[in-house]
Formats: C-alpha cells, structure tokens, sequence
C-alpha cells in the first residue's frame, strides 16, 4: 500500500517537472522605461470633473482647482519601482516651487490601487515623502469613481495581486482652466523640465 | 519498514514545504524589494539609480537589527521604501523578513533572482496608448 503510494506520488513530481508553467525561466530583467527620459508631448485635452477622497477623508473636487495650475499622477503607495520616482519627482518640483508661486500651483496624486491605498494609508505616504499638505492632495475612492478617473487621463490599470498594480505611467500638466497641456510618459521626468512648464502655464495661461 | 517509509514520506514533505517556502520568499523579494536593495542587498537595484536618494545597503543593517525591527521597517516603510503592512499578509511579511536575512549573507549566489519569473517590471510592463488625442498634434507649439 506505502510502496504503492510512493509510486503514485513519485509519478506526481515526474508530472509537475514536466508540466511547463511550473518550470522557471531565465528572462531578461532590464527595467523597459525605469530610468529611461519621459517622453514629453503637448496636448489640449479639457478634464472633465470628477470627485474622490483625499488623505484626511475629506471630499475632493476637481472643478474647486479651476484657476491653479495641477500636476497630476497616478501611483500606489505599495509600488515598488516606478511611482517612487514620479511621488519624488513632484516633491522636487514643490519643494522649489517659490513662496509666491505656491497658492497658484496644486499637486495632484490618483491611486491605482483603491483595494490598499485607503485615505490614512495615502496620509503616511504622502508623509514619509514630506509631502506639503496644504497644496498637494493625495486621493482615492471607490473603484467605479476611479475607474471614471483613470478613463478621464488615458491610464490603463491591471491589478496583479494584493498590492501589486501594472499601470500606465503619466504625469499630467494642467492649466488654469482644467485643460491638460503636457504630458510626460515614463518613470523619469525631469523635474527642472516640468518646474520650467509649471512656469511657463502660470505666466502665459 | 513502515517506519522507515514513514519517516522517509516526512522527510520528503519538509523538504517540498521548505522548497515551496523558499520559492515564496526569492518571488516576494524579487517582486517587491530587488529593484531598489538589489539581488544582494547592497542597494544596486535598477530602480535605486533614478531615486534622488542613495538606497542603503541593508546588508550590515539586517545584521544588526533584530527580526522586529526589519519586520517594523517592512511593514511600516521607511523614507521612500513602500509600508507593505497594508497590502500583505502576517505570513508574507514574514517571508520577507526572512529572505531579507538569506540575502545578507555574505558570498550568496546572485543568480537566483533569474530563475524567477517575476512580476519586477510589470508595472512599466503597460503601454501608453494613444487615447483621447493625446498624439493629436506632434509639433512642439507654445503652451
């Protein structure tokens, strides 16, 4: 009975071997755009309005930005390779932000990721990024708003696992009557380049 | 004889938990943490050379600090490394914790991670569609 149970159970791991989806495979691991310039390209797409929840729970409105330019992307707080870069990216760009500048710019950050990144879990991180509250939202809702949402910006989203989220990386520049005027595709944008087009939309609307 | 058999199938079965069990934890690492710390923990991930900041090497680190407090920096974040505590579960972080030990170790094989098939750069992995006339106009024009 043993002996015949060993068989039995040696023809499974015969079996498993051979089964190709359980056989791992070398792949290449180059990161395809982290690292790599974003693509920056001009565009007029009006932004249609739209409500979420920001890090203290509070109700957003993106129609209560009219007037302020928005620089706006789209990231989880689990993210472990791109949307550091892109949260770091903005934080460099308020962080040089001059005194005077600062009422008339807002940052805007849209989870991918509404099953994890709950309002208290998108405070900490906008915390441990030394993120400025006063002009820099971080938000989230439920997931047909935020489907809504990423539709609105062209994000694609593809959920992987629990806090694994596969999703387009964009970084929007928003002038002063909800009309997004820049784009940057990729991991990296520069941040002196968007500080320079933050200006440029803030002098020449 | 039936003991023998017995103890043989034990054997047998700790040795595919403990198989299963490794698995888990290269696939978390690579998944969650090898583009930043890198595959020996030094801190050479491919992520780690755009960050504004230098990623420690968390090698002498891991050493030095106990299990609940490299629990409590994997669950809670650090600076720019990700709190996991809300997106996995008690037997995932503890995974971590471990295979952040396994890597510390010094003279470790750096080939392991390529076995993997894993899901490090699924996140760059989508394309930027061209939707809503973002690709209307290539001419560079004053904004």
């Amino acid at each position: 009975m043993i002996q015949r149970s060993f068989r039995q159970f040696g023809l499974f791991l015969l079996a498993s071997a051979l089964v190709p989806g359980t056989q791992k495979q070398a792949m290449s691991h180059d990161p395809p755009s982290v690292g790599k310039e974003a693509v920056r390209r001009q565009v007029r797409l009006p932004v249609e309005d739209f409500s979420l929840t920001d890090q203290a729970g509070r109700s957003f409105r993106f129609q209560g930005l009219r007037g302020r330019v928005v620089l706006v992307t789209f990231m989880y707080t689990t993210c472990p390779d791109v949307c550091p870069l892109l949260t770091a990216n903005m934080r460099l760009v308020q962080e040089n932000l001059r005194p005077s500048e600062r009422p008339a710019v807002f940052f805007l950050s849209i989870t991918t990721d509404p099953e994890v990144d709950t309002p208290s879990v998108l405070k900490s991180y906008g915390e441990r990024y030394k993120a400025d509250f006063s002009n820099w939202f971080f938000v989230t809702g439920d997931q047909k708003s935020l489907e809504r949402v990423w539709k609105i910006f062209g994000i694609k989203v593809e959920r992987k696992a629990r806090g694994l989220v596969d999703h387009t990386s964009l970084t929007g520049l928003i002038d002063k009557n909800g009309i997004m005027r820049l784009v940057y595709y990729g991991a990296a944008p520069d941040p002196k380049r968007i500080l320079q087009d933050v200006r440029k939309l803030l002098s020449h609307p | 004889m039936l003991i023998r058999h017995l103890s043989l199938l034990n054997l047998l079965f700790f040795l595919l938990a403990g198989c299963a069990s490794s698995e888990r934890m290269e696939r978390l690492y690579a998944q969650r943490c090898l583009g930043c710390h890198g595959p020996s923990g030094k801190g050479d991930g491919p992520v780690a050379v755009s960050l504004p900041v230098p990623v420690p090497d968390f090698r002498e680190t891991v050493q030095r600090r106990s299990v609940s407090q490299i629990r409590k920096i994997i669950t809670q974040g650090k600076g720019l490394m990700p709190a996991y505590g809300p997106a996995l579960g008690g037997a995932e972080i503890q995974d971590m914790v471990r295979m952040v030990r396994v890597v510390s170790q010094q003279d470790r094989p750096l080939e392991w991670w390529e076995r993997i098939e894993p899901l490090v750069w699924a996140h760059c992995s989508v394309p930027w569609e061209v939707v809503l006339g973002y690709d209307q106009s290539s001419e560079e024009e004053k904004p």
